[in-house]
């Protein structure tokens, strides 16, 4: 089976000081991730570089087996960041009809209504998303970055911002993508969510310090700083 | 389809289509939002600064032909002096590719479209093109008008000097593009990119310097055709093309990485642009170059005394900012000094409008040294909160960088020493005068960082209200201002050229000068001291004028 996401000595520094040490890491097709760890521990960083945004000081990354970066590993990645970004001069509806086509899906109407809807979207859909609240615009970016095909999901801090209705429709859109066969690996300090998924990975200072069940580790001592 | 979100297989296809239609969209609304009678003000008022400036260098230029021995000079080493131009643009080029540079995308670009299967070249085309298009338009246009200008001096026609000075600089813009293109796309290390630009400059110097022809002399020699015009010289066209070619043709190995940190930045530095605020331009162009601040301070001022008064804690903050300085830019302002310098000995050798570039060279430099209150400014907030007087706490500001400008002042005075002759007298009144318009120069920084602090007592009514000539004019005053006060300055060293021409002591003359530069720094200074309380007084005297005007009509 291909992986949906391995690092090879993945690594990435800042000159003298080390945002995220060699990592080898190997997460199989349809598992379901959380990521966690203190801030400044390297959680971001090591999704930036999955994603082919951030050049690694060393080692690789790839998604489905592709580099990540390339035209295939784009394909098959949907990455949704903690800071989104919108076009200025377009609307919600004309972001969501551009990346859809963008990724070559035909019938993206339908599947961004049903987007909308879910995200009490549907009356901002004409309105520009950057004029939005920091939890509108949060909801927009989910919208986004599910309105397209996906094999796997990246995910930084997606329940920032959002309010409990917003934060429940995210978990059902998270669980609906687990169950069509994505990978999802969410990076988030919202512990009551790692107790959704199969396998836990946290960081601290850099370091990988825990890899396994959730139920095995002590989530809240793994999120300490050292 | 079901209540659960289906998770599409990925389809084939480019999105390019997509990526056409967006932009086509994009454009759509960008001219729907246009305002067009501010976009025509503007260009008008571009225009007509910019050709009175052209006109008034016009104007200082005699009209006569220059000497036979002088143009054979000019013929002779003109390809090689402009090819330095050349190999410093290559060199800026090189270093701003392997830093990330040319080409900036919008945020939302970076997060759509580069992380899209999209080809990334064919995506990337348009942009480079544009920042290609927007340098070799400038570069043409800055090289059409000093060609002109040198048509009124030399053989050959205006017009055909006027063509040959825009065919150099769309060439020497186009260099800088595709030399940073292809430094970028082929990930050339930053500390590779600075030794191989600093070995072209190196060699073009010693070409100036030792009567050679340097890698960059056919297309410095490009700028002459308007005299002869040598087939030749096209090489230097043709690299460039293979430059820009090359870096194209391997667009899709920019680096995401680079386009995300430079799209934030390059937003602002527009906006700055817009605003006509050159000290964020100058901010945001040391983020562009991820020119940081040094961990440590090279070393760390001791506290004076009791370490608590403001004189005290300021000059020790002070000197910790400067003193974190990182190399390269500690090298660029010693370049700008020495730049100040060169033209100050040309203006002394008779070219009286390189004193402007002189107080323009000195602004720069003061709105790189003066760190510290640009730093104060930018934390409004915070300095208000203090139980300090602003103007004090501010004026303070101004101690430990004009200090530190005093070796800068030095390499200026031996750079005009230097460009007037090792051999010649100008040594002593090139010390007497260096710091003193330095440090005077510097002041129109001052002026400029200072005016930008947010006024409590201004009102935006009276500007909401004023005639587009008004706005026009006050918009011309907002830039021109900080340059006056530095030109007031840099104007003293007419003083020992007066002295030169007249056989009087330039000594004197220099003495004079840097009284009379010195005086305005210290005019300066107690404008940043007493600048609130007296706008305050203004305003409190209006409003009793206003008052009693009031009372008066109320009675009557």
């Amino acid at each position: 089976m291909t992986a949906a996401l391995s690092t090879h000595g993945l690594m990435k520094d800042y000159g003298d000081r080390p945002a995220l040490e060699a990592l080898d890491l190997v997460v199989p097709e349809g598992e379901h991730v959380a990521l966690v760890g203190h801030n400044g521990s390297g959680k971001t960083t090591l999704l930036r570089m999955a994603a082919g945004l951030l050049d690694p000081s060393g080692g690789e990354a790839r998604i489905m087996g592709h580099r990540s970066g390339s035209l295939e590993a784009r394909r098959s990645l949907s990455w949704l960041s903690d800071t989104p970004t919108f076009y200025d001069d377009l609307s919600l509806w004309e972001h969501l009809e551009y990346v859809g086509r963008l990724h070559g899906v035909s019938s993206w109407q339908a599947k961004a209504e049903e987007l909308l809807t879910r995200l009490n979207l549907a009356d901002r859909r004409d309105d520009i998303p950057t004029t939005f609240s920091r939890g509108l615009r949060q909801k927009a970016a989910i919208a986004l970055g599910m309105v397209r095909p996906f094999d796997v999901l990246l995910v930084d801090e997606p329940f920032v911002g959002l309010d409990s209705n917003g934060k429940d429709t995210l978990l059902e859109l998270l669980d609906e993508a687990a169950r069509a066969g994505a990978t999802l690996l969410v990076a988030t300090h919202e512990l009551a969510f790692v107790a959704r998924v199969g396998r836990l990975l946290a960081l601290r200072d850099g370091a990988l310090v825990y890899d396994g069940p959730p139920a095995d580790g002590d989530v809240h001592a793994l999120v300490l700083p050292s | 389809m079901s209540d659960e979100l289906a998770v599409e297989p990925a389809v084939k296809g480019t999105g390019l289509a997509a990526l056409r239609d967006l932009r086509r969209t994009r454009q759509l609304h960008r001219l729907g939002n246009l305002d067009w009678f501010d976009a025509a003000y503007r260009v008008y008022l571009f225009g007509g600064v910019g050709g009175g400036l052209v006109l008034w260098i016009s104007s200082s230029i005699k009209d006569e032909l220059v000497s036979d021995s002088v143009a054979a000079d000019v013929l002779h080493h003109g390809p090689t002096v402009l090819g330095l131009f050349v190999a410093i643009a290559f060199m800026a080029g090189i270093r701003g590719g392997a830093q990330g540079g040319p080409i900036a995308l919008e945020a939302a670009d970076v997060a759509h479209v580069m992380l899209a299967p999209v080809d990334r070249r064919r995506a990337l085309l348009r942009p480079a093109g544009q920042r290609l298009r927007s340098a070799m338009f400038s570069g043409a246009l800055a090289g059409a008008v000093v060609g002109q200008l040198a048509g009124r001096r030399l053989p050959g026609s205006v017009l055909a000097w006027f063509a040959s000075g825009a065919l150099f600089g769309a060439n020497l813009a186009a260099l800088w593009v595709g030399a940073a293109v292809l430094a970028h796309v082929l990930r050339v290390p930053r500390w590779a990119a600075t030794l191989v630009g600093l070995l072209v400059v190196a060699v073009q110097s010693l070409a100036v310097a030792y009567d050679f022809p340097g890698p960059a002399n056919p297309a410095g020699s490009l700028a002459l055709w308007g005299w002869r015009v040598r087939p030749v010289d096209l090489v230097a066209v043709a690299v460039t093309l293979a430059a820009l070619v090359t870096g194209c043709a391997l667009l899709r190995r920019i680096s995401l990485d680079a386009l995300a940190r430079r799209s934030a930045l390059v937003a602002q530095l527009r906006f700055a642009v817009t605003m006509q605020d050159l000290r964020t331009v100058i901010l945001l162009r040391r983020q562009l170059n991820q020119e940081q601040a040094r961990r440590r301070p090279f070393v760390r001022v001791p506290t004076a005394g009791s370490g608590l008064g403001l004189t005290s804690s300021t000059w020790r903050r002070g000197w910790h900012g400067l003193l974190r300085f990182p190399v390269p830019r500690l090298v660029r302002m010693a370049a700008i000094a020495a730049g100040m310098g060169v033209l100050q000995g040309m203006v002394v050798r008779g070219t009286t409008p390189a004193f402007l570039g002189t107080a323009i060279l000195g602004f720069v430099l003061g709105l790189e040294v003066m760190e510290p209150l640009s730093q104060e400014v930018d934390q409004a907030d915070r300095a208000d909160a203090l139980p300090v007087e602003r103007g004090e706490l501010m004026a303070r500001h101004l101690l430990a960088p004009a200090v530190a400008l005093v070796p800068f002042g030095f390499i200026a005075a031996i750079a005009a020493w230097a460009t007037l002759g090792t051999a010649s007298d100008a040594l002593v009144p090139a010390l007497i005068l260096g710091v003193p318009t330095v440090l005077g120069a510097a002041c129109g920084g001052v002026v400029s960082i200072v005016r930008d602090m947010p006024d409590p007592s201004s009102s935006v009514t009276q500007q909401t209200f004023m005639p587009p000539e008004m706005v026009g004019f006050t918009t011309f005053l907002r830039l021109a201002w900080p340059i006056v006060v530095s030109l007031l300055t840099t104007a003293t060293i007419l003083l020992p050229r007066s002295a030169l021409q007249f056989g009087d002591s330039t000594v004197g003359a220099a003495v004079r000068g840097s009284i009379g530069a010195l005086l305005v720094v210290v005019l300066v200074y107690q404008w940043v001291r007493l600048r609130d309380r007296l706008r305050r007084k203004i305003k409190a005297f209006m409003e009793e004028g206003r008052n009693y005007t009031a009372q008066q009509r109320s009675s009557a």
